[in-house]
Parts: C-alpha cells; sequence; structure tokens
C-alpha cells in the first residue's frame, strides 16, 4: 500500500473486489493482512463468508462480491481490515480483496444520486473509480438476492 | 461456566476453563460445554424407546427417544444447522433441555479457554445456536448453545402439535411407538 503524500486531499484506499476495482474513504480502513485460513461454520448471515484470526481477534470476513461485483468473490488470502459501526461499537471486520491495494489522495467527485451506495467518483489516470459508502453497500448486497452464501460455498 | 468475552482475548493467566466436547456435523466442527451433556451414546447403541411424533411441526425434530424414564426431542444436528444430509452415528443427550442431538462423531474432549461473544457483524440464527466462539489449536470453533437446539419457542410448538408427548413418551396412546437399536 502506497503512503499518502498530501493530508489537505482525501485519501482512499483502492481495492479490488471480484473484478471490479472500488475505493473506500481511507478514515474506515485499518490494515491490508495476509491470512492464510478462514474458517468456517454454519449461520445464516448475508455475506459472511467466514473468520479470520488476527493478533488473538476474531474478525468476521464479509464478501461485497455478490452486491459489487455480482459475484462471490475468489478464494484470497488478502483482506482488508474495516471498522463498521454497529450498535454504538466499532467492529473490524475482514474484506477480501484480490490484486494490490492503493492508498491515493484525490477530490471526489460526489454521485448524482446519493441514495445509492456509491457516494462518488475518483478520476485515476483517467479511470472512474467508484468510492463506496460501506455501510450502504453491504446493507445493498445483503439485500439483493443473491447475498445468500451457503457456507459450503463460501471462501474455503 | 466460561464468561464470554466480545471478541478479543483474555490474558492468558486469567482465562477460565470449560470442558467441551468437540464433535462434527458433515465438514464443520463444534464444541459444547461438557457439563451440558447428559450422555454420549452411538446412534446403534442408544436402546430405549422412540416415539414418533404425530405432527412434526419441525423438519429437525421427527422422533421423541425415552431412556431412563426420561423424554428427549432428537434433534436432527444437520437439519438444526441447515447442512448438507450427512450420517449421524452419535447422540449427544443433554442434561438441563429435553433433546438428543444427532451429530456425525464425536471428534475429542478438550479444554476451553477462551470465549468470545459472536461478532456483531452476525445477525442470524447462529446468535440463537452459539455461545459465541473459541479457539482450540489455531482453529475457530462455534460454541454451541445448548438451549439453541430447541428454543423455547419451538419446544411450546412441539408441546402444542403434540400435548403431553414429552411427559407420557413412556406410555403413548395413540402414537407410533417402538423399541428401536437406532435413531
Amino acid at each position: 500500500m502506497n503512503a499518502g503524500t498530501n493530508n489537505q486531499v482525501p485519501s482512499f484506499v483502492v481495492l479490488q473486489v471480484g473484478t471490479r476495482r472500488i475505493a473506500l474513504p481511507r478514515e474506515g480502513v485499518a490494515e491490508l493482512i495476509a491470512s492464510p485460513l478462514i474458517y468456517t461454520f454454519p449461520h445464516t448471515t448475508p455475506l459472511i463468508a467466514g473468520v479470520v484470526l488476527r493478533r488473538g481477534r476474531i474478525l468476521p470476513v464479509l464478501d461485497l462480491g455478490p452486491g459489487v461485483s455480482g459475484a462471490l468473490s475468489p478464494s484470497t488470502r488478502f483482506f482488508l481490515v474495516v471498522e463498521r459501526h454497529i450498535s454504538n461499537a466499532i467492529e473490524k471486520c475482514a474484506i477480501p480483496v484480490q490484486g494490490a491495494c492503493e492508498l491515493v489522495s484525490g477530490i471526489m467527485v460526489p454521485a448524482a444520486d446519493l441514495d445509492g451506495y456509491v457516494t462518488g467518483h475518483l478520476d485515476l489516470n483517467g479511470e472512474q473509480i467508484e468510492v463506496l459508502d460501506l455501510e450502504k453497500a453491504i446493507a445493498f448486497s445483503a439485500s439483493s438476492g443473491n447475498e445468500w452464501i451457503p457456507a459450503t460455498e463460501a471462501l474455503p | 461456566m466460561t464468561q464470554p468475552a466480545h471478541s478479543s482475548v483474555i490474558p492468558r493467566d486469567a482465562r477460565p476453563r470449560e470442558q467441551v466436547v468437540l464433535f462434527s456435523i458433515g465438514e464443520y466442527s463444534f464444541v459444547i460445554s461438557a457439563s451440558s451433556v447428559q450422555e454420549i451414546r452411538g446412534t446403534d447403541s442408544l436402546g430405549g424407546i422412540v416415539v414418533d411424533l404425530d405432527r412434526p411441526v419441525l423438519s429437525k425434530v421427527r422422533h421423541i427417544v425415552e431412556r431412563d424414564a426420561r423424554s428427549y426431542y432428537v434433534v436432527s444436528g444437520y437439519e438444526h444447522f441447515h447442512l448438507p444430509l450427512s450420517r449421524p452415528t452419535s447422540v449427544l443427550i443433554l442434561r438441563d433441555v429435553p433433546v438428543a442431538v444427532l451429530v456425525d462423531r464425536i471428534e475429542e474432549m478438550a479444554e476451553m479457554r477462551i470465549l468470545l461473544g459472536m461478532p456483531r457483524s452476525f445477525r442470524g440464527e447462529e446468535l440463537i445456536w452459539y455461545r459465541g466462539l473459541t479457539v482450540l489449536e489455531r482453529k475457530v470453533l462455534p460454541v454451541a448453545e445448548p438451549r439453541g437446539f430447541l428454543t423455547a419457542g419451538e419446544l411450546q410448538r412441539l408441546e402444542d402439535e403434540n400435548p403431553g408427548l414429552l411427559q407420557n413418551a413412556g406410555h403413548p396412546v395413540g402414537t407410533s411407538r417402538h423399541e428401536r437399536e437406532s435413531v
């Protein structure tokens, strides 16, 4: 991950979920980790593909693939650790990512439709990267109808 | 009983300890507190009297088994956890609830030193099924909640549809009752 250089310009983490590149505001991202194992067990919560162990903590693995790229994310050992605000508490979760993540600075152009999970766009050398509102993306993915990740199909 | 922490590990010296039974259903492993298990039997050697439910309102419960003057609803483990069909070979007869759980295998007894609350991201039936998560030999395993196999509401439904059956399992009237070597 490349360090940002300008504190005045907002920073974003660009990641690849499935076949799609997206960005998240830097503030909500804790770290990028490599975890050799994802542990799965039966559950019925949409999007959760399992859990990983990180420094003695158990982090749920949230696969944004079904909502963001239309398919479960391919198997990976890299996870972006993000912070969710749930019930007035912060919980770290791991998002499986493919390829390298980048830390970039840039001015986001706000989206025209603020009701969606895309809050704006970044222009990265001509490539338009959508910036997501993580909680809205999770809610959208969970309600998109293909959010169910059977335990038997979850990431290994 | 080990008190759940919330997703952070208790300092090593302060960790309470709890004996657990490690069991598996399909490809998944679980633990359950040994103190909540009355008996572990093979399905072939369970013995007792098996009564078929006239009205199996829950797909995971089709029988009652009576053993030693007590009766238990027999809960299919794989159906409880919404898993593919499996081959149960063992029965966990629970202590404080009228439940006997069919599981595929008993793996081992172990000592649980940490019990972490379910992460808040989990919002489904697992909050009923599990007391939390533990780590044994660097594997994360769910800790089964004994009262989660049949909730109070499910027990009530079973009782409502099969009134008096659990209490009268040894003396049923108009129900299919048979000595059985396997469940």
